[in-house]
C-alpha cells in the first residue's frame, strides 16, 4: 500500500513540476522555428497546462492528507557530487504544509489569470509574448513553492524576477515602462546577490543546499535548525535582504507601485499577489533560523514594522487606484513579516493565502473603481464624504503636513537609493574607470591621457 | 509702471487663455464628453489644421503611408479615386512638366500609387548595401520599360566606351560603374551584369544630381529649452519635472480617492505647492535641491502667480512675440493634467471638487518654476553650462544643427524608384541640368509626406462617399416606403448603433415605423434617479440644462422604498468600509486573514462564469433596489422657479407643450399616429471599465437617455398638453399612447417605464410589440457580432444575443460592445425615402419631413444646429483616435490607471490619457463625416449662413456635406462652399433578401445594399 501511495506521489509529483516545464518549452521554442501559435492554441495549451497541473497538486493534498503524510521529498537525482569536498548539487522538491498551499494557490492564480488575460489582451500585438513571460513566471513559482533546495528555489526565483520585469517593460514603445522594469530588475539583482550569498553560506556550512540538512529534517513547521546562533543570523540576515528586495520592504519599497506598468491581469498576479509574497514565502521557509537567534528575530520584525507603518502611511496620499493598491499590498506583507519574526507561522500562512486571493480581485477590479465608487454614493445617498486624514487633535498641523509630503514622496526612498547605494557604486567604478585608463597609458608607455569623466554622467543623471 | 505691469498681465493672461482653448477639452471621465480634439483648430481649414496640428500637438494627423498603401492594395482606395483627388488638388498647375521629364500630375501618380520605399534613418543604408536594391530592377517595373532602358543604356555604354578612346574623358559616372573592369570587358557582361550596371549608373547619376540640387527643407526649431536639450544631451528634463507634477496635479483634483487630501488645497493650486514644499529635512532629487529656497524667496516677496510666471519667462529669455507659442507648447507638454485643470476650472458644475478662476495660471506659474530648476541642473550636469537661463537657447541652437526631415539621399532613393517606373534611362537624366535636377528635387520636397497622406486620405474618403451617395441616390429612385397605418411607432436615438436595430425592425414587419431623434429627445434636464444620489446633465455636452427632474416612488410603496433605501445604505456603508479596511493596516489584516480565501468564490465565478455570476450579482440586487412603481416628477407649477429642490422640479405645462411639439415637429411626427409610439433611449452596461460613460448615450452628456424618452412620453401622454398641441395644429387621437423606453446597446435589452399607466386597450398592441422587439434583440445581436473577432461566425442569433450579454458580464472584457465604431455618415431626411437601405450600421439617421418645414427651413436649421455639432464630435473623436491611438486616442486600454476619479494614466504615473482607447476604435475607418441633408442648396446655404458654427464645420470641411432633393432623387456636393450637382454611379445598387443574408459570414465593412424581402 505505502509503496503504492510512494509510486502515486512520485508520478502526481512529476506531473506537477512538468506541467508549467511543458508549456514553457512549447511556447517558447515554437516561435524560434518560426510557427507563430494562435490566440486559441496558446490559450488552450496555457489551460491544459493549468488544468492538470492543478487536478495532480488536488490530489497530492487528498492522497497526504487522508494517509497523514506531512512531507514528501521528491528528488530527480544529484546533478553534481564531489565526495571528497562534501559537495553536492541536488534538484529536489518538497511537499509539505508549507509548500502545498502555496502550490496549490499558485495553480489557482495563474489558472484565472490566464484565462483572465486570454480575453484581456484579445488582439494586442503582444499577446504571444505575455503569454511567454506568464508561462515563464508559473515555471518560477511552481520551482520556488516546491523548492527542497536552495538552488531548487534559486531558480524559481530568478525566473520569476525576469518574468516580472520583462511584464513591467511589456509596454518597451513607450519611456516610462522601460525605465520602471529595469529599475524592478535592478532591485531584485541586489536581492539576488544576497540569497546566493547565502546559498554559499549554507553550502559552506553544511556541504549541501538542502534545506533538510540545515532546518532538520522534520516536517516544516518542527523542523529545528542545526547550526550555531551566529551562523543562523549570518546567513539569516543575507536571506532576509534576498526576501526584503523581493517583498519590496524598506528600503526597496520603491519599486513595487513602479512595478504597475504592465497589463491589469500581470499587475494583479505579480505585485499584488504572487511574487511580492515569495520573501514572506522565503522567511517561512527558512523560519527554524529565526528560533536560532533572537537578534534576527528581532531585525524581522522591526523590518516588518517599519515597512507597514511606512506603507500604511504611504497608502492613504496615493490618488490613483493601482498604487492605492500596491501600498496596501505591501501594508499586508510587511505585516506577514511580522508575524514570522513572532513566531506565528500558521498565522502568517493563512494571512498570506486570504490576502493574496482579495488583492488579486481587487486588482482585477481596480478599472471598475469609478462604478463602485458611484454605487456607494448612490447607496448613501450622499457624496463620500473627503476623509479628513490625521486627526488634529493629537499632531500638529505642521507635523501632519510634513508627514503628508513624506508620504507623497514615499518617504524618498528612492531618492535614497539613487544617492546612498547607486551614487556610491557609480562612484567607485568612474573612478576605477579612470585608474584603468590611466594605468593602461602608462604601461603603453603613452602620456596621460585625460580620462573622459562625462561618459557615466548622463546615467546618472537620468536615475536619480 | 503699475499700470503698465496690469497691462502686461492681461496680455499674458490672454495668452495662457488663448492657449488653453487648444488643450484636450475631454471632462472627467464618467461623463464622456465626445468633442472635437481639434475643436481649437476648427477655425482653420481641415486640412492647415492638420498641418498644424501635427507642429502643435506632435501627434500623427492622417494614417501613416503604410497603411493607406496597403488600403491601395487592397482596393479600398482605388487608383481612380486617386487620379481624381490629385488632379482636382492640382487644378491648372497639373500639366506643369517637371524637368522636361513629366507632368506634376503624373510625378505625384507614380509616388502615390506605388509603393516608394524612402528609407528612414539608417534604414536606407541598409537598403543599398545588404539588397538587391542597386542589382535587380523593382519588382513591379514592367518587362517592357526593362527592356527598354536596359537596351538604351547598354548601347549608350558600348557607345561611350568605343567611341571615346581617353578613359580619363569618360563621364565619372560610368567611371564609377566600370570600377576596376577594363572598358572593353563590358562586352562580355552577361544580363545580370547589365541590368546591376544599369542600375547602379541610374543611381549613381540620379545621386549625384540630386545631392547637388538638394535644399533641405526649414525645419520649425523647436521652441522648448528642454527640446533643444535633449536633442543636444539626450536627457528629458520634462520626465523629471513630470515626476512631481503627475503626482501633484492628481493630489490636487483628487475628487475623494486619496484618504488624506492635500494640505492648504483651499488656498489654490499655488499657494498649496509653496507650501507643500516648505517642509525642511525631506531628502529631494539633486535637480531640485533648491526648489525650497526658490519658493521660499518667491513667496517672501509676495509674488503672484501671473508675476512668477512673467519672471519665469524673463529668466528663460522668452521674447514677447513668442510666449504665446512657449507658452502653449509649455502646457502641451503633459496636457491631460493641464487640460483637466482647465476643465475643473471653467466647468465645476461637471466635477464635485471644482478648481477656482486661475488655477491653469497658478499651474503654468508652477511648471515654469519646475522647467527653470531642471533646467539648469541638467545644462550644468551634462553641458556643464553654467551661464544665465536666458542665454541657454542660443547656445543650444549653436550645438545643434537642424537635421532635415527627409535627406539629399533619401530623396535620390525615391527618384530612383520613379525612375526605375517611368523608364527614365540613365542617359537621359545624364542630360539634365542643375535647374532640372532642382526642379525634381523641390516637388519632392513640396509632396512632402504629409502632403501624400492628404491626398490619401480624400481618396480614401472620396471612395466611401461615392458609394453613399451612389447608394442614397439609387435608392430615393424607388418609391418611398411608409406604412399607411403603422401598428406601431418607435423613435430611436440617432446614434449609428440604432441603424440596424431599425432597419431589423422594419424588415420584420412593413407596418412598423421607425424615427430618429437626438437622443435626449429635445428634453435637456438634470436627472435623479430613486437610487441616485446626484442629479446628473441628460443633455449633449454643449448645452446646460435649466431644469431638473427626478424619479419618485408611488406613495403606496412609500414605506418598503424607505426600508430598501436603509438597506442599501447600510450595504452601502459596509462595502465603504470594506473598501477602506481592506487596504488599510491591522483590519486589513483580520479581514484578509479571516475572508480572504471566501474571495476566491467571487474571483473564480466572476472570470471564469461571468454570465452566471452577473445573473446571481442581479437578482442579489434586486432585494434592495427601490420599487418597481415609480413616477417621473415632470410637472412644475408655473409660479416656481426650477431648482433641484421638491417644488422645483419639473415643467410647466407650457414648456412642455413646447418641448413636446417641437420634438414631434422635428422629426416629422405630426398626424398618422400609431396607437402605440415607442421613445426608445438607450445606454449601455459594461464591468471593469473606466470608459463605460462613452458606450452610453452622446447626446445626454454619456449617460443613458431612458429618463428623457420617459419624460417627453409622459408629457405627451398629458390630456393637457395633448389640448394645447391639438391648437397648434398637432392633433393626437385619444386612442394613441406614448410609452418611454430604454434601449441597452450591449445586452439589447429593452426595458420599458410606467408600464402600470398602460390602459387596458393597449396590452394587445405592446405584447405583439414586445414580441417583435424580443426578436429585433436577437437579429441586431447575430448582426453586431460579425464585428467581435471572439465571436464565431457561426453563432445563431440567439446565441449571439447569449455572447452579448457574456461580454457585459465579464470582468476581462475590454470591448463590450464598438459604440458608435465605424460610423461614416449621417442622414437627416424622411425615413420612407431610405428604408430598406443596409447601412452597416455606419449611419446617424435623424428625421426631419422637408415637406412640413416652412420655406426658412426653420425646423431644420433648429435640428442642424445641434445635430451637426453633435455627429461631428462623436466622428472626429474616433477618427482622430483611430490615427493615431496612443496620440489622439488613450492608447491601450490595458495599463489603464484610474487616477484622482477623474481620468486615466499609462501605468504607474503617466499623463492623463484623452480621447478613446485603442480597443474602441480598431476596427474604425478614420473618415470625416459625410452628412446627406434632404433639402435644398438655398435653404441650406442660408442656414449655414446664419450659423456660425454650422458654417466653420462645413466650409472649413471638418465634415462633409450633401443634399438629397425631397422632390427627386438629385444629389449635391457641397465642395468649396457651393453645392455642385452629383452624377450618381452606373452600378446597380446590390441587392439581397434579408440583411442577414448580406452580412453573413462576414466581418469587415460591407457595400450598402438594399434589402428586398422576397
Amino acid at each position: 500500500m505505502t509503496e503504492f501511495i510512494d509510486s502515486f506521489l512520485y508520478v502526481s509529483g512529476l506531473v506537477v513540476v512538468l506541467c508549467p516545464i511543458v508549456l514553457l518549452t512549447v511556447i517558447g521554442i515554437l516561435p524560434l522555428l518560426g510557427l507563430r501559435l494562435s490566440e486559441r492554441t496558446i490559450t488552450y495549451l496555457t489551460q491544459t497546462s493549468v488544468s492538470i497541473g492543478w487536478c495532480a497538486s488536488v490530489l497530492i493534498i487528498a492522497v497526504m492528507w487522508s494517509f497523514d503524510i506531512f512531507k514528501y521529498p521528491l528528488s530527480i537525482g544529484n546533478w553534481v557530487e564531489i565526495p571528497q569536498e562534501h559537495f553536492h548539487l541536488e534538484t529536489k522538491f518538497v511537499f509539505d504544509r508549507l509548500s502545498l498551499p502555496f502550490l496549490i494557490l499558485t495553480y489557482t492564480l495563474c489558472g484565472v489569470i490566464g484565462a483572465f488575460a486570454t480575453r484581456y489582451l484579445h488582439r494586442d500585438e503582444g499577446y504571444y509574448r505575455f503569454f511567454l513571460f506568464y508561462a515563464m513566471f508559473y515555471l518560477g513559482m511552481i520551482l520556488s513553492s516546491l523548492a527542497g533546495t536552495i538552488e531548487t528555489l534559486f531558480l524559481g526565483w530568478e525566473l520569476v524576477g525576469l518574468s516580472s520585469a520583462l511584464l513591467v517593460a511589456f509596454f518597451h514603445t513607450r519611456k516610462n515602462p522601460v525605465r520602471n522594469g529595469l529599475r524592478v530588475w535592478t532591485v531584485y539583482r541586489i536581492s539576488d546577490g544576497a540569497f546566493l550569498l547565502a546559498a554559499l553560506a549554507m553550502h559552506h556550512l553544511t556541504g549541501a543546499g538542502d534545506f533538510e540538512i540545515l532546518m532538520g529534517a522534520e516536517p516544516w513547521p518542527e523542523g529545528v535548525a542545526s547550526c550555531t546562533s551566529g551562523q543562523a543570523f549570518a546567513v539569516g540576515l543575507l536571506l532576509l535582504v534576498a526576501a526584503a528586495g523581493k517583498s519590496a520592504l524598506v528600503p526597496f519599497s520603491g519599486w513595487l507601485p513602479r512595478a504597475m506598468e504592465g497589463p491589469t491581469p500581470s499587475s494583479a498576479v505579480f505585485y499584488g499577489a504572487l511574487s511580492v509574497h515569495l520573501g514572506a514565502f522565503l522567511l517561512l521557509r527558512v523560519s527554524p533560523l529565526l528560533d536560532h537567534s533572537w537578534q534576527l528575530r528581532w531585525v524581522v520584525i522591526s523590518l516588518g514594522g517599519v515597512t507597514a507603518v511606512f506603507s500604511a502611511m504611504t497608502s492613504r496620499v496615493q490618488t490613483d487606484v493601482k498604487s492605492g493598491l500596491a501600498f496596501a499590498s505591501l501594508t499586508q506583507v510587511s505585516i506577514i513579516v511580522v508575524e514570522i519574526g513572532l513566531g506565528w507561522r500558521y498565522l502568517a500562512l493563512c494571512h498570506i493565502v486570504g490576502h493574496v486571493c482579495m488583492r488579486t480581485l481587487q486588482l482585477l477590479r481596480a478599472p471598475s473603481v469609478l462604478k463602485d465608487y458611484h454605487a456607494m454614493e448612490n447607496a448613501m445617498g450622499e457624496h463620500l464624504r473627503l476623509p479628513t486624514g490625521f486627526s488634529d487633535h493629537w499632531i500638529s498641523t505642521r507635523w501632519r503636513n510634513w508627514f503628508y509630503r513624506l508620504a507623497m514622496e514615499r518617504g524618498t526612498l528612492d531618492t535614497f537609493l539613487d544617492v546612498f547605494v547607486v551614487g556610491p557604486f557609480i562612484a567607485v567604478f568612474q573612478w576605477s574607470d579612470r585608474n584603468e585608463r590611466r594605468w593602461n597609458a602608462f604601461l603603453a608607455g603613452e602620456k596621460t591621457r585625460v580620462a573622459s569623466t562625462t561618459d557615466g554622467k548622463p546615467k546618472e543623471s537620468e536615475k536619480t | 509702471m503699475h499700470l503698465e505691469r496690469r497691462n502686461s498681465h492681461q496680455d499674458l493672461l490672454g495668452q495662457i487663455h488663448a492657449a488653453a482653448d487648444l488643450l484636450p477639452s475631454q471632462g472627467p471621465i464618467s461623463a464622456f464628453a465626445f468633442l472635437n480634439p481639434l475643436q481649437g483648430l476648427e477655425s482653420l481649414p481641415f486640412d492647415e489644421a492638420m498641418r498644424q496640428a501635427k507642429h502643435i500637438y506632435g501627434c500623427e494627423p492622417y494614417l501613416d503611408e503604410v497603411r493607406y498603401l496597403a488600403k491601395v492594395r487592397s482596393g479600398r482606395i482605388s487608383l481612380e479615386d486617386l487620379r481624381c483627388v490629385n488632379a482636382r488638388d492640382l487644378g491648372p498647375d497639373a500639366s506643369r512638366l517637371i524637368a522636361g521629364l513629366v507632368s506634376v500630375e503624373r510625378f505625384r501618380m507614380q509616388l502615390l500609387a506605388n509603393s516608394i520605399h524612402c528609407g528612414v534613418d539608417r534604414e536606407l543604408d541598409w537598403l543599398l548595401a545588404e539588397t538587391h536594391a542597386l542589382r535587380r530592377f523593382r519588382v513591379d517595373v514592367p518587362s517592357p520599360i526593362k527592356a527598354a532602358m536596359l537596351e538604351e543604356t547598354q548601347n549608350w555604354l558600348t557607345k561611350q566606351c568605343m567611341t571615346d578612346q581617353q578613359g580619363s574623358a569618360l563621364p565619372r559616372e560610368i567611371q564609377e560603374v566600370l570600377g576596376g573592369h577594363s572598358k572593353h570587358s563590358i562586352e562580355k557582361w552577361r544580363d545580370a551584369e547589365w541590368e546591376a550596371a544599369c542600375l547602379e549608373l541610374l543611381w549613381n547619376v540620379i545621386k549625384r544630381g540630386i545631392t547637388a540640387a538638394y535644399i533641405p527643407a526649414d525645419v520649425p526649431e523647436a521652441i522648448r529649452h528642454r527640446d533643444l536639450l535633449r536633442t543636444v544631451s539626450a536627457v528629458d528634463c520634462d520626465q523629471w519635472v513630470h515626476e512631481i507634477l503627475v503626482r501633484y496635479c492628481a493630489a490636487y483634483l483628487d475628487q475623494g480617492f486619496a484618504h488624506w487630501t492635500l494640505p492648504d488645497r483651499d488656498q489654490g493650486f499655488f499657494r498649496a505647492f509653496c507650501s507643500y514644499y516648505q517642509h525642511p529635512g525631506i531628502l529631494s532629487k539633486s535637480w531640485c535641491r533648491n526648489l525650497r529656497g526658490e519658493l521660499k524667496r518667491i513667496v517672501a516677496s509676495g509674488m503672484t502667480s501671473l508675476d512668477s510666471i512673467e519672471e519665469s519667462l524673463c529668466m528663460l529669455g522668452i521674447a514677447p512675440y513668442e510666449a504665446h507659442d512657449f507658452i502653449l507648447s509649455t502646457l502641451l507638454a503633459l496636457r491631460g493634467f493641464s487640460g483637466m485643470i482647465w476643465q475643473t476650472e471653467i466647468r465645476p458644475d461637471r466635477v464635485y471638487v471644482g478648481s477656482p478662476p486661475g488655477t491653469l495660471v497658478d499651474y503654468l506659474a508652477v511648471r515654469l518654476i519646475l522647467d527653470r530648476l531642471a533646467l539648469s541642473y541638467c545644462a550644468l550636469e551634462t553641458l556643464q553650462y553654467d551661464g544665465p537661463l536666458s542665454e541657454l537657447r542660443p547656445y543650444l541652437s549653436s550645438l545643434t544643427s537642424g537635421a532635415p526631415t527627409v535627406t539629399a539621399e533619401q530623396q535620390a532613393y525615391t527618384v530612383f524608384q520613379v525612375a526605375q517606373l517611368s523608364n527614365w534611362s540613365p542617359q537621359r537624366l545624364a542630360a539634365l541640368t542643375l535647374d532640372q535636377w532642382s526642379e525634381l528635387s523641390t516637388e519632392l520636397t513640396r509632396f512632402s509626406s504629409l502632403e501624400r497622406r492628404r491626398i490619401y486620405h480624400s481618396a480614401y474618403e472620396r471612395q466611401l462617399h461615392n458609394r453613399v451617395l451612389d447608394a442614397i441616390g439609387q435608392r430615393a429612385r424607388q418609391p418611398m416606403l411608409r406604412p399607411e397605418n403603422p401598428r406601431f411607432q418607435i423613435v430611436c436615438c440617432i446614434d449609428a448603433r440604432e441603424e440596424s436595430f431599425r432597419r431589423h425592425l422594419e424588415e420584420l414587419d412593413d407596418d412598423i415605423e421607425t424615427f430618429g431623434i437626438a437622443g435626449f429627445f429635445g428634453i435637456p434636464m438634470y436627472y435623479k434617479g430613486a437610487a441616485d444620489a446626484h442629479f446628473a446633465s441628460l443633455a449633449p455636452i454643449v448645452v446646460t440644462p435649466k431644469h431638473w427632474v427626478a424619479e419618485e416612488v408611488v406613495y403606496s410603496f412609500e414605506d418598503a422604498d424607505r426600508n430598501r433605501a436603509r438597506a442599501r445604505r447600510i450595504i452601502g456603508s459596509t462595502s465603504r468600509s470594506l473598501h477602506v479596511g481592506t487596504r488599510g493596516s491591522l483590519v486589513g489584516a483580520i479581514l484578509s486573514t479571516l475572508f480572504g480565501p471566501l474571495v476566491t468564490v467571487p474571483l473564480l465565478s466572476r472570470v471564469l462564469f461571468p454570465r452566471l455570476a452577473g445573473a446571481l450579482n442581479r437578482s442579489a440586487r434586486q432585494f434592495v433596489a427601490p420599487p418597481a412603481v415609480t413616477r417621473l416628477h415632470v410637472e412644475r407649477a408655473s409660479e416656481v422657479a426650477p431648482a433641484d429642490s421638491d417644488e422645483g422640479l419639473g415643467f410647466t405645462i407650457g414648456e412642455m407643450v413646447e418641448l413636446a411639439g417641437r420634438a414631434l415637429r422635428d422629426i416629422g411626427l405630426v398626424k398618422n399616429f400609431a396607437k402605440l409610439v415607442l421613445f426608445m433611449g438607450h445606454g449601455s452596461s459594461c464591468l471593469n471599465n473606466p470608459h463605460e460613460s462613452a458606450y452610453h448615450c452622446g447626446a445626454c452628456s454619456g449617460s443613458p437617455g431612458g429618463p428623457n424618452a420617459r419624460a417627453l412620453a409622459a408629457m405627451l401622454n398629458d390630456p393637457r398638453v395633448r389640448r394645447q398641441l391639438n391648437d397648434q395644429g398637432i392633433s393626437i387621437p385619444e386612442s394613441t399612447f406614448f410609452l418611454g423606453g430604454l434601449h441597452n446597446t450591449a445586452t439589447e435589452e429593452i426595458t420599458f417605464y410606467d408600464l402600470e399607466l398602460l390602459p387596458s386597450s393597449q396590452i394587445a398592441g405592446l405584447r405583439w410589440a414586445r414580441k417583435k422587439l424580443t426578436e429585433v434583440a436577437e437579429r441586431n445581436a447575430h448582426e453586431r457580432c460579425r464585428r467581435f473577432e471572439s465571436a464565431p461566425l457561426t453563432l445563431s442569433a440567439h446565441e449571439a444575443l447569449l455572447h452579448v450579454q457574456g461580454r457585459t458580464e465579464d470582468l476581462a472584457q475590454t470591448r463590450p460592445e464598438y459604440g458608435n465604431s465605424t460610423n461614416a455618415l449621417c442622414f437627416v431626411g424622411r425615413r420612407s425615402r431610405i428604408r430598406g437601405l443596409f447601412l452597416d450600421r455606419r449611419s446617424f439617421l435623424m428625421s426631419y419631413d422637408p415637406t412640413l418645414d416652412d420655406g426658412k427651413a426653420t425646423n431644420l436649421s433648429r435640428i442642424l444646429n445641434a445635430v451637426i455639432p453633435v455627429c461631428e464630435g462623436i466622428n472626429t473623436l474616433y477618427s482622430f483616435s483611430a490615427m493615431d491611438a496612443s496620440g489622439w486616442g488613450s492608447g491601450t486600454k490595458l495599463p489603464h490607471n484610474v487616477t484622482s476619479l477623474l481620468g486615466v494614466m499609462d501605468g504607474a504615473a503617466s499623463d492623463l490619457r484623452t480621447g478613446i482607447p485603442w480597443q474602441g476604435v480598431d476596427i474604425h475607418e478614420p473618415l470625416r463625416l459625410l452628412f446627406v441633408i434632404e433639402s435644398h442648396p438655398q435653404q441650406l446655404m442660408a442656414i449655414l449662413e446664419a450659423n456660425p458654427v454650422l458654417s466653420r464645420i462645413c466650409r472649413n470641411q471638418w465634415s462633409h456635406l450633401a443634399i438629397l432633393d425631397p422632390a427627386s432623387a438629385a444629389i449635391y456636393q457641397f465642395i468649396d462652399g457651393q453645392f455642385v450637382p452629383y452624377d450618381l454611379g452606373k452600378n446597380e445598387l446590390a441587392k439581397a433578401t434579408s440583411s442577414a443574408d448580406w452580412y453573413q459570414g462576414r466581418r469587415d465593412h460591407l457595400p450598402f445594399a438594399r434589402i428586398e424581402p422576397s
